[in-house]
């Protein structure tokens, strides 16, 4: 167990006693698929996770960036939205000197907290975001309909995210694979956003497991 | 009636008949006809009836230019107006209605309006119904008084008044290039493009690609077929169809409309009906074309006028044949090509009369194919036949001088076809902010040089376009010559408006309403501007265009509102969302958050419930979901160096595991916003801030951060949704808290008033604090946002001996009154900190945000708006927003304040409220009223009191 | 309107939210001045022509930026990250 700095709330999300803002709101099966075809757009949620958010003090990046790499085995580049995607765990650049850090590791966050230590500062946000995975070769398409950001191949390599808002509904999306990206929204709104992705999808096809 | 369709040619498949409803009558056409040709190729030449005069009209035109021909669809109940029949794709169901007849459109009782056809020229409205200059109906009162009856007489399409059941949807797109029209040079363009790999996307607004090519020559057609067949295979290629670019904003943004599903009639589940496009385009290629432009003659507006080139375009595309027997009227070549087409197609070509002295020999010879008799140096001066064209009457014109000359001839035919000349499209480049510069070859507009942002290609940048004779207007007596034939102004409303001394072509377009229509003037303004310069004397590019303005073509609010509308409004919800629905919680909309406003339980009114939840806090405890709360992590060596600016009381002495109550000024001294904070260790803070403010307090304190105080060490992240809250109030909250929090004692000595302790409720990690909104023994419990559910329901339970009950935004209120707690209703912007009676919070020791102007002359003042107390004497219901004056009902004086919230006190037995007021504090003790002329009509004897009802020494909640 | 965030790139106006003048300089915290505090809190020049204001872009990286922008044009000439400039240090020319 990490040993934590004196006020350091790491809050792991624990299963049975946690409930998704999606739960009873996620309805499995395929949707607007017409006989004889395939759903191209696959909706799922990732929770459960643990989330932080690390912020670097000015001169002290490259340390941050080692400490994620140490903590989530991710690799990041200095460049804008650079990011790093495995199974297990990712991160990507939201800001300068920012950075979210995601990974099925409950103690993800303590250990970043004790990795980062005096080189910055490390925000829990485990409970206070919903991932959904958007995947499939019509991703991008739905994705369009709500985000005004470029997430072509070449403007968007894998690994990358960014910050973006869709109206009121701030969005954090890293893509995770070919046509598959994660969207990190803020709890209260996740209903609505599931909702709204879900009916930008239907033109496509979808599928929920 | 006849059939007018040709058997062979065009884009439509004779294969698939097509059903649909014009005013109620059954007819056919085929998969791909408009209903402008489908109803065409049935004989139909009334299409509707115009504006003011309600004169018959019939099509002008075959694309999105036409402006007579404008129906009304009904879909499932609901009605849109003002849809042209000439972009409508016909599907089997359609059900569309003609416009702005009454009671049919062969037999319009409006038509009367005609005969007084004086009263209606220019700025007739504002001219009439001036009224006198006192009395009822003085001034301006008059005309809104009778626009209720010309609204009706005169108009277009009447809206629908049902909910819109279709679906909209919005699209961002990113392109290198984007290419506007789909005509020979968009094709063109767009296949370059794709050849040096850039990513294209092509708007067409029209239902197939190709444009002219469609319909003005087998060797266009061919070229657009192998040029598009090429693009299809283009995986950098986007290829929109039914897609209208209307709008040029900043940076190269683009806005388009696709029509997906107007075409077929029961879209297949999860299609929109419309999505709105908003297109980044690196660079943007206009090949928009050109429209052509009649004459303004009288009768020119006649059933069986139409553009010589849209009559080639019914012909040849939609192989619909306008009429048997034509005449042409023209003052340049392009007439000539689309006669020998229709003759082709199987008209008879009789006349073709130009302006011009002489006839070139392409013409000539173009005329000959026509079999055409050809008069040259004639000009057509009225049109007879009723609701249908019957025949045109000509006499000798001079194009130098515009006279008219010779006998009237009289040439019986069922079609004119007119064609004064090409206008290229250069709306969009006019919405990027250029000018449009006269052409004295082409007698048209075009583009300027462009800022390298875009270009115009083809017929839109005048390329390939006909010279005509600039003849714009035949000055023949004999009725009415129409110049905008959608809004009904005629060349004597032009006149008659430079003779009222309208000089500017902006004031002329305002006065007269030209090109206001829904067709914007796309064929009426350049005519328009020909006869305002004719008459000031002046060449038209003297007189000037007006500016393009957005949108194009109209562009559905459905689409534009798209993914804000109805059920897709973003909604927050916290946690406990779930359970304060399932507990009978009427949910109420705070903001974007949805709140619980009362748990009422059955038979219950709001108020009956609010009372009993807040007298159960005050009796024994309650329950609210406070998650709503801004929450701000704030971590650094400088964090209490930091707050110790923001707030005006001193945080930097702040204890570990204690709170602290904050008020935050903004910069001009008066009051931002309140919360408590919390030191959860030497460098991080705990921020809370009110419901409705939290965004704005981040936003204040990043800007401070970022711009005043780079040197300070914070970092700022909001947790607003990271945590669940539960705030736990009631002389019995502490027994409740005892019974499920482990790891932690909660007795005073551990946990005291602003004290924190962290612990466990039903295994899951908790931090509480010690703090009272209610005025009672309270505690707010935090925990992760995914426990929250499970920990609401430990502390249900764990009260459940203690009778627990949860309370919503109404009790929450009631009791914050009681106690005299300021909120967003009295930090409204206009009060300091002072007039809140918070200037015990004013720290003397160091500066903050605010504390240079607060003290200010006028803030400080005795008599300003001050924080009170009031009771209804009356035992009426106070309201919310109520003036205080000190005048009874029928003389109340002017307004001393307001009441910033109500409710009824359990406490009081009486309704109560919180009122700002002028010199308040010397109030207290004295009598008022409170009025509410407006809503209400209530005027309520109250009495002023001290703004803190219940334990103002505060021993209930220390206790 | 696109706005090209040094960090995000090019973005729409919507994500951004206006935070006012960036040619003002705050007086010292501790200042007593009250025409200094007058001037920083209420004159505002209102050009016509280029300006430098505050934006900050609060749907994406929340950075706080100075844009120079024309305000008959809306031409954007220049956008900064906001502390780089130094511009609330900077007095009022």
């Amino acid at each position: 167990m990490a040993k934590q700095r004196p006020g350091f709330i790491a809050d792991p999300v624990m299963r049975a006693r946690a409930v998704s803002p999606l739960a009873g709101h996620i309805e499995t099966g395929q949707f607007g698929v017409a006989v004889g075809q395939s759903p191209s757009v696959r909706l799922g949620e990732r929770f459960g996770l643990s989330i932080a958010e690390v912020t670097a003090w000015k001169g002290r990046e490259s340390k941050c960036r080692a400490a994620i790499k140490a903590t989530a085995s991710a690799a990041l580049k200095v460049a804008p939205g650079s990011g790093s995607v495995k199974t297990a765990a990712g991160a990507f650049n939201i800001a300068p000197m920012r950075w979210l850090v995601s990974g099925e590791s409950p103690e993800l966050v303590a250990n970043l907290a004790d990795a980062v230590s005096e080189d910055g500062t490390v925000t829990d946000l485990s409970h206070g975001r919903t991932v959904i995975r958007v995947d499939g070769e019509k991703s991008r398409w739905v994705l369009a309909k709500l985000f005004a950001v470029d997430l072509s191949d070449a403007a968007m390599p894998r690994g990358n995210g960014l910050a973006t808002a869709h109206h009121d509904i701030f969005a954090q999306i890293q893509r995770v694979g070919a046509d598959a990206f994660d969207v990190y929204v803020f709890r209260s709104f996740a209903r609505s956003f599931w909702h709204l992705l879900c009916r930008s999808a239907e033109e496509a096809g979808y599928r929920v497991d | 009636m006849t059939s007018h369709r040709i058997s062979t040619g065009g884009r439509i498949d004779r294969d698939k008949p097509v059903a649909f409803t014009f005013d109620g009558k059954r007819y056919s056409g085929f998969e791909g006809d408009t209903l402008a040709s489908a109803l065409l190729a049935s004989g139909v030449r009334l299409f509707g009836r115009s504006f003011k005069y309600h004169r018959p009209r019939g099509l002008l035109a075959a694309g999105y230019e036409e402006p007579n021909a404008l129906v009304t669809v009904t879909t499932d109940g609901a009605r849109e107006p003002n849809i042209r029949a000439t972009e409508l794709e016909i599907h089997d169901g359609l059900v569309a209605e003609s416009q702005n007849r009454f009671p049919s459109l062969a037999y319009d009782l409006m038509a009367v309006n005609g005969l007084a056809g004086k009263v209606f020229s220019a700025g007739f409205y504002y001219k009439t119904f001036m009224g006198p200059v006192i009395g009822p109906l003085k001034g301006t009162r008059f005309w809104m008084f009778c626009e209720t009856f010309i609204r009706r007489a005169a108009g277009l399409g009447a809206a629908g008044t049902t909910p819109d059941p279709s679906r909209y949807e919005r699209m961002n797109a990113f392109c290198d290039v984007l290419v506007v029209g789909s005509g020979p040079s968009g094709l063109e363009a767009a296949r370059k493009a794709a050849a040096d790999g850039k990513r294209v996307i092509l708007c067409e607004t029209a239902a197939s690609f190709g444009g002219t090519a469609n319909w003005s020559g087998k060797d266009g057609e061919m070229f657009a077929d192998t040029v598009l067949s090429g693009l299809k295979s283009e995986p950098n290629v986007q290829l929109l169809n039914r897609t209208t670019v209307w709008g040029y904003y900043d940076g190269n943004t683009l806005a388009a409309l696709e029509r997906v599903t107007d075409h077929v009639g029961r879209p297949r589940a999860g299609k929109p009906r419309h999505r709105h496009w908003v297109i980044r385009a690196g660079h943007v290629v206009i090949a928009t074309g050109a429209l052509e432009r009649g004459f303004v003659f009288p009768g020119n507006d006649r059933p069986g006028v139409m553009l010589a080139d849209s009559a080639q375009r019914f012909a040849c595309e939609y192989g619909a044949l306008p009429g048997r027997r034509m005449v042409v009227f023209a003052n340049n070549d392009s007439a000539y090509q689309a006669a020998a087409r229709l003759r082709e197609r199987g008209a008879e070509i009789v006349a073709i009369v130009d302006v011009r002295p002489t006839v070139g020999d392409w013409a000539q010879s173009l005329a000959a194919e026509a079999g055409a008799e050809t008069i040259p140096a004639h000009a057509v001066t009225g049109t007879s036949g009723g609701k249908s064209l019957t025949g045109v009457t000509i006499r000798g014109f001079d194009a130098e001088t515009g006279n008219l000359s010779g006998s009237k001839r009289r040439i019986a035919c069922d079609t004119l076809l007119v064609s004064g000349g090409w206008s290229p499209v250069l709306h969009l480049a006019s919405q990027a902010g250029a000018k449009p510069v006269w052409s004295d070859k082409l007698h048209a507009f075009l583009p300027p040089e462009s800022d390298g942002a875009w270009e115009a290609v083809g017929s839109a940048a005048g390329e390939g376009i006909e010279p005509p004779e600039p003849v714009f207007e035949i000055a023949a007596t004999g009725g009415k010559a129409f110049v905008d034939f959608q809004h009904d102004v005629t060349a004597d409303d032009v006149r008659l408006a430079h003779r009222e001394g309208f000089q500017s072509v902006e004031h002329l377009k305002r006065y007269t309403t030209l090109g206001m229509a829904t067709d914007q003037g796309k064929t009426a303004n350049v005519p328009g501007m020909a006869i305002m310069a004719a008459a000031l004397g002046k060449p038209i590019p003297e007189v000037g265009t007006t500016r393009f303005r957005p949108p194009f073509t109209g562009a559905s609010l459905g689409a534009l509102a798209a993914e804000r509308y109805g059920d897709l409004r973003p909604e927050r919800l916290t946690p406990m969302h779930d359970q304060h629905v399932a507990a009978g919680a009427n949910m109420y909309a705070a903001g974007l958050w949805f709140r619980p406003e009362s748990y009422n339980r059955p038979g219950e009114t709001v108020e009956e419930a609010y009372v009993r939840e807040a007298r159960n806090v005050r009796r024994n405890v309650g329950i609210v979901d406070v998650s709503t709360l801004g929450k701000i992590d704030i971590q650094g060596p400088d964090a209490g160096e930091f707050l110790n600016r923001v707030y005006t009381n001193n945080f930097g002495s702040l204890p570990v595991n204690k709170a602290r109550y904050g008020l935050m000024l903004r910069e001009d001294g008066f009051a931002l916003d309140d919360g408590t904070t919390w030191r959860l260790s030497e460098d991080r803070f705990l921020m809370t801030t009110t419901t409705a403010n939290a965004g704005r307090v981040m936003q204040h304190m990043e800007f401070y951060l970022e711009c005043v105080w780079p040197d300070l060490r914070v970092n700022l992240t909001s947790v607003t949704d990271q945590w669940a809250g539960a705030a736990v109030s009631g002389p019995k909250s502490r027994d409740v808290l005892a019974a499920c929090v482990k790891l932690t004692k909660v007795d005073n000595d551990t946990l005291p008033f602003m004290g924190i302790v962290h612990g466990k409720i039903a295994g899951a990690p908790v931090m509480i604090c010690r703090l009272s909104f209610s005025g009672e023994r309270a505690y707010e419990v935090y925990c992760g946002a995914h426990h929250g559910p499970h920990v609401w329901d430990a502390l249900m339970n764990a009260g459940a001996s203690h009778d627990i009950q949860p309370y919503g935004l109404e009790a929450l209120g009631t009791l914050r009154i009681e106690k005299g707690h300021v909120t967003g209703a009295e930090i409204d912007g206009r009060t300091t900190a002072r007039d809140l009676h918070l200037d015990w919070m004013l720290s003397k020791k160091k500066p903050f945000i605010g504390s240079a102007m607060m003290d200010r002359e006028g803030l400080t003042d005795p008599r300003r708006w001050t924080l009170v107390g009031v009771i209804s004497l009356s035992g009426e219901k106070l309201r919310g927003g109520s003036h205080i004056v000190d005048g009874p009902a029928e003389k109340p004086g002017r307004s001393l304040g307001h009441i910033t919230a109500m409710c009824y006190s359990p406490l009081y037995g009486k309704y109560i409220g919180l009122a700002l007021v002028e010199n308040g504090v010397a109030r207290i003790g004295t009598r008022g009223f409170a009025t509410d002329p407006a809503r209400s009509k209530t005027h309520i004897p109250v009495e002023f009191v001290n703004h803190v009802f219940y334990d103002p020494k505060g021993g209930r909640m220390h206790g | 309107m696109i706005i090209t965030c040094p960090h995000c790139g090019p973005r729409d106006l919507a994500e951004f939210t206006y935070q006012g003048d960036a040619t003002l300089s705050r007086p010292e915290p501790a200042s007593t001045d009250q025409e200094a505090w007058n001037a920083y809190v209420y004159d505002r020049a209102n050009p016509a022509g280029e300006h430098r204001e505050y934006w900050q872009h609060a749907g994406g990286c929340r950075k706080f930026l100075v844009v120079t922008r024309n305000t008959l044009t809306h031409a954007i000439s220049g956008v900064e990250f906001a502390p780089a400039t130094g511009s609330s240090r900077r007095k009022r020319s």
